[in-house]
């Protein structure tokens, strides 16, 4: 078809003074899992209200299946929407929560009875379907959010954070079970998270917002290889990416980063580098990842310049350890793994893995280059 | 948790000249029952042993004017509680005083829901409307009388406006018809009191959380819909609450009848408090009024008792 | 909203408060009326020959109302309840709120007297006042309080307690705990934490609370009926009076009608904003 499923064109909310969302324009696929990530105050919340019609935009136009739904009440648009806090029915029992959406819809008794009761079944609340909603544990309470939803099969379904009131352990599971249940039925969601990690895991397509713009709408490979700007560099990714301040030189024919005494060759990606940088001003970004000790590459022959850093923390994780250097008086992160001998205040000789590093135009925070070499 | 307050003095601070007097003063216990000593001396003076009383008169045969102090009147037992049981009056005046409650009540509620609901939205004004409709229940019980004693005189503004807008051929004489005069002092109840109900409401529909009213929408229910399975079971403890508190109210209606009919015509209009006011202050029966004071005491304690139960499940 | 939906509220809104204010208006209006105008057909809400004689006749009974020979007022002039009025009312709700605060500090922090004796006091507002009344009355004359300002105070005190210790207790209860934690471990006395750190955060409160009682003294009616006849005599039993004995004195009835609001109408101005918010009771959930 071409036509998306979801679209939003140039939308725009305003409250008072305060812009939440700047025209912003969006095309979802049918049956997509797609994430809106952004720092809290980036109005991916106010934009998923008014995909629900929870919030009336102040301009441009939302289109569900091809037809403009603005002016239709959120009654009539039969998009399903889990609240960051369940915003559970609390005077009622699980049962009456479920059935909710089919008793307005005035569904035959046998209907309602027989659809709740496969929910319950589904969403293991069979135990739990004459409880009253405010005494359920917060696991059973996100399942009946979910299931007083999608007994109403809603054409979308917007989730709110809904995993933010979750231990971190739970979360994970959760996060599995949502992400499957997608799957299963086939539906298209709009999952709004601030956590990169959940988005990065669940998300077909990630929305990456900030300040009410969107700011990149990629895969999440594309957003951790292919970020297009200095504020994506920095959200995706743990630990976030090293981001070194740099200054583009010609020397002839040739041309160099240089940050202080260190300078990296760059003649290859000249043009590149010259066709989008404004100034001479950019910043080198490397993520803690492809920070190679200089014998790891050797070993894997990747020839770069060699930075000499001072070690001055030492996190062990699992089976990696982040290390933190100073480069003169730069802070750099490296992860590497358990095995490497390293200890604080000793000196360490590393090259930035030369396929991997991402260079910024200081001043627009554009993405130059990602990787390539 | 209470405050600890047994630790060593504080370096650098003054010493106290009675440091065993300061020491015991500042005793926790002792702090915490000087606090609630003069209520509760307030309390045993001007509610206990009255209460005694009221229980020793009921079972003694006194009037002031036997001429004896009332500790040596002889005891007439469960006699006065024999002859309120068999007493017409008494009767009828607490069965028109619960229709005055029932009939007053229920017109509070639903004219202050509504006007709740109709203020939910924000307009112009609204802060400065709302202060006009709260005043009502602020004036005197007394004033409201005179007010609705002057509109409703036979040749008062409500007649006037029966005959000229409405098409009545006379006026209407409120005071000599028992229905009418009763219906003149529910209305000036219902006037007084519906701001107390709309406060309530008010503020209670406004506390409520949005989001199951949104969730609801969101899930296809209509305003109506919303209104009658989410709105109003989250407000249910607020209205009984409400309703609790305006009908013990209303129960002890007796100014607006001393001052709009007297309990008149005859003693048609006549609410338990102004019968017993009027056997104990007037007729001086005081053993005969303190029996009646005793069962209306033990009575009303019962219905709380009842009333106050399905909140306490509720919770 | 539309503008239509504005509008359409605010004539809804206006129409109901037209209605609320109408007996109000119309005493206010009778107050200022000659006595020909009282009755008059067709009734004027604005007064043909206004006159102040209403007001001026209360305070001198002996004047003829409007300049009519005939109306001569037999009553009593109300400067005594007046100043009684406003003896009793302040001294009896500085007393109930001082003393309510101290117990809702009392119940707030300590629990005193356990969950039983905070609903105790509330019997006081539940019952009829006049089943209280007559005991009270052989009490009070035992004790020779009968018709003197002493004995209204005690009781105004004693049946607005319950109010002053609830509402009290709902603000103190606000006040977090670690603020006076930090002050006992500063070293400072449990009463210097009352006085110093508690009573000033609930300052407002306490303000709330005293115009509240205020009201419910100045308006009190029964208890002022029974106990008082000449000496101690109040406001709202001076308008009984005169309704009572002075027959069709409208005008001067109306005039002291309005004189009789004019303090409870200042404080509910007072009382406004802390009415409107905050005042839930807590208890809606969530």
């Amino acid at each position: 078809m071409g036509e998306g499923f979801i679209i939003l064109k140039g939308l725009r909310k305003e409250f008072g003074e305060l812009v939440a969302v700047e025209d912003l324009e969006l095309e979802v696929e049918e049956g997509e899992f797609l994430c809106f990530l952004g720092p809290s105050g980036c109005g991916k919340t106010t934009t998923l209200r008014m995909v629900a019609g929870l919030e009336i935009p102040t301009a441009g136009d939302i289109f569900l299946r091809g037809e403009r739904i603005n002016d239709l009440p959120p009654q009539r648009r039969n998009v399903g929407f889990v609240f960051q806090n369940y915003a559970l029915f609390w005077h009622m029992t699980v049962h009456d929560n479920l059935a909710f959406g089919l008793m307005v819809r005035r569904a035959p008794r046998s209907e309602i009875e027989r659809e709740v009761g496969e929910m319950a079944r589904w969403l293991e609340l069979e135990d739990l379907l004459e409880t009253k909603a405010s005494r359920l544990d917060l696991s059973a309470m996100q399942r009946v959010a979910l299931g007083r939803t999608l007994v109403t099969r809603p054409q979308v379904l917007l989730l709110d954070e809904p995993l933010n009131n979750f231990r971190p352990a739970l979360r994970e599971i959760m996060r599995g079970e949502l992400k499957r249940l997608q799957k299963q039925l086939g539906s298209t969601m709009i999952y709004v998270t601030h956590d990169q990690e959940e988005a990065m895991t669940m998300g077909d397509r990630i929305l990456v917002m900030s300040a009410g713009r969107k700011v990149q709408l990629a895969t999440p490979r594309e957003l951790y290889r292919q970020p297009n700007s200095l504020f994506v560099a920095g959200f995706i990714g743990r630990p976030p990416m090293n981001l070194l301040e740099v200054t583009y030189a010609r020397e002839g024919d040739r041309a160099f980063l240089r940050k202080g005494e260190l300078a990296w060759d760059v003649t290859l990606l000249r043009h590149a580098i010259e066709g989008g940088l404004r100034g001479e001003k950019a910043v080198l970004g490397v993520r803690p990842e492809h920070v190679l000790p200089v014998e790891e590459a050797e070993r894997r022959g990747l020839k770069d310049t060699v930075v000499t850093g001072k070690v001055d923390l030492v996190q062990p994780l699992a089976r990696k350890k982040i290390v933190d250097l100073f480069i003169d008086d730069t802070l750099i992160k490296m992860v590497v793994s358990s095995d490497f001998p390293v200890a604080k205040d000793d000196q360490v000789e590393v090259v930035f893995h030369p396929q991997e590093t991402h260079l910024f135009d200081k001043e627009t925070e554009r993405a130059i280059y990602n990787g390539l070499s | 948790m209470a405050i600890k307050v047994e630790r060593p003095p504080v370096a650098g601070g003054r010493k106290p000249l009675f440091p065993r007097l300061v020491r015991a003063l500042n005793r926790e216990s002792f702090f915490q029952n000087v606090l609630a000593m003069p209520m509760q001396l307030l309390l045993w003076f001007l509610l206990i042993i009255p209460t005694l009383i009221v229980l020793y008169l009921s079972l003694v045969a006194w009037e002031p004017r036997m001429g004896v102090d009332w500790w040596q009147a002889p005891f007439a037992w469960f006699r006065n509680y024999g002859h309120v049981l068999s007493d017409v009056r008494f009767w009828q005046a607490i069965v028109r005083t619960i229709g005055v409650v029932v009939v007053a009540v229920a017109l509070e509620f639903a004219i202050g829901l509504a006007l709740a609901l109709f203020f939910q939205r924000d307009f112009l004004g609204k802060r400065l409307f709302t202060a006009v409709i709260l005043y009502p229940m602020m004036l005197p019980w007394v004033v409201v009388g005179l007010a609705f004693y002057l509109l409703f005189l036979e040749k008062g503004l409500v007649n006037y406006i029966l005959i000229h807008f409405l098409g009545f051929e006379t006026g209407v004489a409120w005071y000599h018809y028992p229905a009418v005069a009763l219906s003149t002092i529910i209305l000036a109840d219902v006037w007084q009191w519906t701001p107390f109900m709309f406060l309530i409401l008010y503020s209670g529909l406004g506390a409520l959380p949005r989001d199951p009213v949104e969730a609801a929408m969101t899930l296809g229910a209509s305003r109506w819909q919303i209104f009658r399975y989410i709105t109003m079971p989250m407000l249910k403890q607020v209205i009984i609450i409400a309703l609790i508190i305006r009908s013990l109210e209303a129960f002890k209606i007796f100014d607006l009848v001393f001052i709009m009919t007297g309990g008149g015509p005859g003693t048609a209009t006549e609410s338990l408090s102004l019968y017993i006011y009027r056997l104990g202050f007037v007729y001086g029966q005081l053993s005969y009024a303190a029996a009646m004071a005793v069962l209306i005491l033990v009575s009303i304690s019962i219905i709380i008792r009842l009333a106050v139960r399905p909140l306490e499940y509720e919770v | 909203m539309t503008l239509i939906g504005q509008a359409s509220r605010w004539l809804g809104a206006l129409a109901i408060c037209l209605v609320i204010l109408l007996p109000v208006v119309w005493v206010l209006s009778i107050s200022f009326k000659p006595p020909q105008e009282w009755l008059a057909y067709p009734p004027t809400i604005i007064p043909v020959e206004p006159t102040t004689s209403n007001y001026i006749v209360l305070f001198q009974p002996g004047n003829p109302v409007g300049g009519v020979a005939a109306m001569v007022s037999s009553a009593e002039p109300v400067t005594q309840a007046l100043i009684n009025s406003l003896i009793i009312a302040p001294i009896a709700t500085a007393a109930s709120v001082l003393i309510g605060f101290f117990a809702a500090y009392a119940v707030s922090r300590y629990r005193v007297g356990g969950t039983f004796m905070p609903f105790f006091t509330l019997t006081t507002r539940m019952f009829p006042p006049v089943a209280f009344a007559v005991p009270l009355l052989v009490y009070y004359r035992m004790l020779g309080l009968i018709d003197t300002q002493l004995g209204l105070i005690l009781m105004y005190t004693a049946f607005t307690v319950a109010f002053s210790l609830w509402m009290m207790k709902g603000f103190i209860d606000g006040v977090p705990r670690h603020i006076e934690e930090a002050a006992v471990l500063d070293g400072a006395s449990p009463w210097r934490v009352l006085f110093t750190i508690t009573l000033p955060l609930v300052r407002g409160g306490l303000a709330a609370t005293a115009l509240f009682v205020f009201i419910l003294n100045w308006t009190e009616f029964l208890f002022a009926l029974v106990f008082t006849s000449r000496e101690a005599i109040t406001i709202p039993v001076q308008v009984s009076h005169y309704v009572g004995a002075v027959g069709r004195f409208y005008g001067p009835q109306a005039a002291l009608g309005i004189v009789a609001s004019i303090p409870v109408v200042v404080a509910g101005y007072l009382i406004q904003r802390h009415l409107v918010t905050g005042f839930t009771f807590g208890l809606v959930r969530e």
